[in-house]
């Protein structure tokens, strides 16, 4: 019974991971009393593969948490021991920023950040049943007969529902992580809530001992900008610099995974799943690219405190005595010795088109399902969907309208959107092709972005607050000089370093030129305006700066982005005339005057309603002259 | 359900019901036994008004089950015999037992709702019912049958291919060797572009097929033009004599010029006369002149080159000194100098505006071919333009030339931006924007004009 447990909450999260760390943290920010159930209290934010956050994509979606009040940036901070800016040749729109991590340190900032979180506690044990009544959740049951009753549940349980682990043939073994048990029970109580599982796998590669590895034969890849920071408002800085190293597989090593194809779990038929295309085991590498000699390998740090190294490129499901030949035949790694093998894991996934884009099932209100869970990948995906799921429960059980990131604000939207409309055939990951917006989803805007509605949500605690309002505070006193001030002809030669025969130009017209440097626009902008000395929070000068520079580009992508914005979003006039809309059957036309739809999704969803006559309403809306009745008239 | 053959008087009238409850309807019409027989063979039935029933009358009956019929739901197809009541009494029965008069051209529009067929398609079924020319005939089946849909799937296809390469660099730096260079990648879109600024070639000759073309015959009186013209027809239709000025007034004749609709108007000759009549006519010549796409300048071989008073009529056209209509020169009658290879001096004449003056005589028939395929190519811009007709690829709209257009110089703006070392990232957003244009001419996303005219004035495919 509840009366165990000392406290009563709204919002119940269960799992430690990513996205049940984001879901807490966000519901207890937006206001609500929040209980995060994790079976492992110690091991809260721990990265279940490999030792790095960020990456192109999914670096951004780590400073839109971060812009959300979120965990993921903050933690990042703490415990990157590598920094690389990748893509960092190509225009700022694809940069994407990347950590390597110490993991001990990232699970303990992780849970002194939420330690700090008012209203968010924490309990360790398994949650085994969901309690719903009608078609509503209102509780969780765990191990030991502990009830607690909830308004809104948010289940992150990752790989863990059903997840089996194998290495070679055989029935694999069951666990959700290397050495954790699995969630069995969880699963069937979802099932019985009525939502279809499905099923996925992924793998993850063998780790070795740093003191065994011949770094002479190795390439070293050092970290770079030190000073870089994935929260914009955190103070956490790096604990000190680790660096990777490259190496090569060969014909040598492909021999060997071809030879004992049929003993990997994935190629002998042990595991059924889809895995994920972009990120293949080294198995899939051999077969589905036959005419590649060599894979690039990368050796990661698993922290400041070990030489432990994790081998990224070579995730596998052979038996242990074939991932060990494999090794041994690695330049630099001839005499290594692993410290724990790869493996692969299998495990359910809902199926995310029974969500809504708030992340609650359709199904069952106040039950909410975020992470890995939803059929993606990644610590970034997972804790991206937790914020999103942690702010609607929160929002729900306050009864105040929920909030769903769009397209155009971020890859959270993105992603959102993706899952719950299109749903997944393999694991989902989030690349900077799948948004129409990749121009303006950038690593450097998130603040400008997202944090104007966090603060709307009470997401910002007060110290993300104050580095918000900087930003603003730069950015619209910047953009308003660079867009309306003309510079006088002194001032632009001394910009360009060139005389200047034509007539006062904006900073923002110049800016289109890419030989035109920033910097010296600024210093001509302090020195015309006094409040703009005052006003120099340096991100936020660099968004502007990429803002301006893409702005002929971005008008192309916002003009697209209006013609394309989803139909169902035109507003229906109050004062439609309905029988002045030539063309309209008169079924359709009796249905409409009935509900009275206020935008064209809706009038899509009355019942009996024609395609053909709602098509037919959008084109009459999309015009700006639909009949409207005289005012005062009768409907 | 609708009836698929004009209303009226005739020998037979198809009448068409589809949707969820065309079992329902048969059944009570006691047209049931179709159902029984093969899926799309038709067989005999009597149909009868259920209300009294009364014998509606014999008739042939079809049934397609869903989804492989014409819109994917059940569909009917009922030969009753023709008039104007034994149809629309049929017709009232189905209403009474629960069915509706379709809209204009919903058959169609629900094939195309159930994804059956593609806005092109659709448009070449609205053009093939409505083809009034061999050409424009020949272009909507081929157009209906997907050969434009197929070329513009191509297109985005190598579009696809592009993006793909581009999301590889922008999304994984990172892996193994990359598997094409950015030289690559500009090919396979110069390639794109290429193929681009083919199909767009095709536009001028689609304007031409769809608006038509107004091609004058002008010139001094007695310079042959009446003559030229019933070469043209295969007919005597205009009277010709030697005295100058037979002609008086225009007289206009429709001809398929190798598939272009031409409008082709002999007209007054022009000189000054007393004649009020004759004057009046040489007036509307001049009138004409104005709006032709193509002025057909005839001058007697045997007058030698033109002076400068012979070519000042032109320079009174204004649409002609300000070079938006083209004259075609012709030297006519070289018979009467003993053939082309006498008339060693007709290099030397001087040419219209650069265009060389073409011998022809119609007598003989010298020159006529050179002359037919110089109008065609004048009209449409270049004579390749043809082959486009019988792969069916001719950009007939306007909206399609403008989308191919925009598609074109999308795609050129993102070669231009790779050339230049820009980035990838903007590179991208050009290449999508082309497909989404193409895309935009085949699938079902919006572009209102294009549907709003589509369905509303769309009344076929019932």
């Amino acid at each position: 019974m509840s009366a165990t447990l000392s406290g009563s909450w709204d919002v119940v999260v269960v799992g430690g991971g990513h996205a049940g760390v984001e879901a807490a943290a966000a519901s207890a920010r937006v206001g609500c009393r929040t209980l995060l159930v994790t079976p492992d209290l110690g091991r809260v934010g721990q990265m279940s593969c490999n030792p790095a956050i960020g990456g192109i994509g999914k670096g951004v979606v780590v400073r839109e948490i971060d812009a959300l009040g979120g965990i993921m940036g903050r933690a990042t901070d703490a415990a990157n021991v590598h920094f690389r800016m990748l893509n960092a040749s190509k225009g700022p729109a694809v940069w994407g920023p990347r950590a390597q991590t110490d993991r001990g340190l990232y699970s303990r900032a992780v849970r002194g950040l939420l330690d700090e979180v008012e209203g968010l506690e924490l309990f360790q044990g398994e949650v085994e049943s969901l309690v719903v009544e009608g078609s509503r959740v209102v509780g969780v049951g765990l191990r030991g007969g502990i009830e607690i009753p909830v308004a809104a549940l948010v289940i992150t349980t990752g790989t863990f529902l059903r997840g089996r682990i194998h290495r070679g043939l055989g029935e694999g073994v069951s666990g959700g992580r290397e050495g954790e048990a699995a969630t069995v029970q969880l699963a069937e109580g979802l099932e019985g809530a009525g939502l279809r599982l499905g099923r996925f796998k992924t793998g993850t590669p063998p780790r070795i001992d740093g003191r065994s590895v011949d770094f002479q034969r190795l390439e070293e890849q050092p970290g770079e900008m030190p000073d870089f920071r994935f929260s914009f408002w955190g103070r956490e800085g790096s604990p000190g610099a680790r660096s990777c190293w490259i190496t090569w597989t060969g014909p040598e090593l492909r021999r060997i995974v071809e030879s004992h194809l049929g003993e990997s779990a994935l190629y002998g038929g042990a595991l059924s799943g889809a895995g994920p295309r972009y990120c293949p085991s080294i198995e899939d590498k051999v077969v589905r690219f036959p005419g590649a000699e060599r894979h690039k390998l990368f050796l990661e740090p698993e922290g400041l405190e070990t030489g432990e190294l994790y081998v990224n490129g070579i995730s596998t499901s052979l038996p242990v005595e074939v991932q060990a030949a494999m090794l041994r035949t690695i330049p630099g790694l001839e005499e290594a010795r692993i410290t724990r093998f790869g493996y692969a894991i299998e495990y359910d996934y809902a199926d995310p088109t029974q969500l809504r884009g708030t992340l609650e099932t359709r199904g069952v209100s106040g039950l909410f399902l975020a992470g890995q869970i939803n059929g993606t990948t990644g610590y970034e995906e997972a804790a991206g969907q937790g914020v999103v799921a942690g702010i609607n429960a929160a929002l729900g059980v306050q009864g105040r309208a929920s909030w769903v990131p769009g397209r155009g604000e971020g890859y959270l939207g993105v992603m959102v959107d993706d899952l719950v409309n299109r749903g997944v055939d393999e694991p989902y990951r989030l690349f900077t092709s799948r948004a129409e917006y990749r121009l303006l989803l950038r690593q450097d805007n998130a603040p400008e972005r997202l944090s104007g509605k966090a603060r709307e949500l009470g997401l910002l605690p007060p110290m993300a607050e104050e580095a918000w309002r900087e930003r603003e505070k730069t950015r619209s006193l910047w953009w308003g000089w660079a867009r309306e001030t003309k510079l006088p002809r002194g001032a632009i030669e001394r910009v360009l370093g060139e005389p200047w025969e034509r007539a006062p130009e904006t900073a923002a017209t110049l800016l289109r030129r890419p030989e035109v440097d920033f910097e010296a626009l600024v210093l001509e902008g302090v020195q015309s305006q006094a409040e703009l000395r005052g006003a120099r929070d340096p991100e936020a000068l660099r968004a502007l700066e990429v803002d301006l520079r893409y702005a002929g580009y971005r008008e192309k992508e916002e003009a697209k982005a209006a013609r394309w914005r989803d139909a169902g979003k035109i507003r229906v006039p109050e004062l439609i005339d309905w029988d002045a809309c030539v063309g309209l059957s008169a079924e359709s036309r009796m249905r409409f005057k009935k509900h009275q739809p206020r935008t064209l999704e809706e009038a899509g969803r009355i019942p009996g309603v024609r395609v053909a006559d709602v098509e037919l309403m959008e084109r009459l809306l999309r015009r700006d002259f639909p009949p409207l009745r005289k005012e005062g008239a009768s409907a | 359900m609708a009836l698929a053959t004009p209303a009226g008087r005739g020998a037979l009238a198809v009448i068409r019901i589809s949707g969820p409850d065309v079992r329902g309807i048969l059944e009570r019409l006691g047209a049931g036994r179709v159902m029984e027989v093969p899926a799309r063979e038709a067989t005999l039935v009597r149909l009868i008004d259920p209300r009294d029933a009364s014998l509606l009358d014999h008739a042939m009956a079809t049934f397609f089950p869903g989804p492989a019929s014409y819109t994917g739901d059940d569909l009917a197809e009922i030969t009753v015999h023709g008039g104007l009541i034994g149809p629309r009494q049929v017709l009232e029965v189905c209403i009474w037992l629960g069915g509706r008069e379709a809209e204009p051209g919903e058959f169609t529009r629900r094939r195309w709702a159930a994804g059956k067929m593609d806005r092109l398609q659709v448009e070449g079924l609205e053009a093939l019912v409505e083809a009034d020319t061999p050409t424009r005939h020949r272009l909507a089946l081929s157009r209906l049958e997907g050969a434009l849909s197929r070329r513009l799937d191509g297109l985005r296809d190598g579009l696809l291919q592009v993006e793909a390469y581009l999301a590889h660099h922008l999304d994984f730096p990172d892996e193994d060797e990359p598997p094409t260079s950015m030289a690559q990648v500009i090919a396979a879109l110069r390639e794109v572009e290429g193929r681009l600024a083919e199909l767009q070639a095709s536009a001028p000759l689609g304007q031409r097929i769809r608006e038509g073309a107004l091609v004058v015959l002008a010139g001094r009186p007695n310079a042959g033009k009446s003559s030229l013209f019933n070469a043209i027809l295969g007919e005597e239709r205009v009277l010709v004599s030697p005295e100058e000025g037979t002609t008086r007034d225009v007289i206009e004749v429709g001809v398929d010029f190798s598939g272009v609709p031409v409008r082709l108007l002999d007209t007054a000759g022009l000189r000054k006369t007393e004649a009020s009549i004759e004057a009046s006519g040489i007036e509307m010549a001049r009138r004409w002149l104005e709006g032709a796409d193509l002025i057909v300048w005839l001058h007697r071989a045997a007058w030698g080159p033109p002076t400068a008073q012979d070519r000042q009529w032109l320079e009174e056209v204004p649409a002609v000194r300000a070079g938006e209509v083209e004259v075609l020169p012709l030297a006519s009658c070289v018979d009467e100098v003993g053939g082309v290879e006498n008339m060693a001096t007709l290099g030397e004449w001087e040419g219209v505006r650069g265009v060389p003056w073409i011998p022809l005589s119609v007598s003989s028939g010298f020159g006529l071919d050179e002359f037919m395929s110089a109008v065609f190519s004048r009209l449409v811009g270049s004579t390749q333009a043809f082959g486009a007709v019988d792969q069916g690829t001719v950009l007939v709209r306007e909206e399609e030339a403008r989308a191919v257009a925009e598609a074109l110089s999308a795609v050129r703006e993102a070669v231009g931006v790779l050339e230049g070392g820009l980035g990838a990232e903007i590179a991208a957003v050009e290449v999508r924007h082309a497909g989404e244009v193409l895309a935009g001419m085949v699938g079902p996303i919006e572009e209102e004009a294009v549907l709003d005219r589509l369905f509303s004035t769309f009344c076929i495919g019932k």
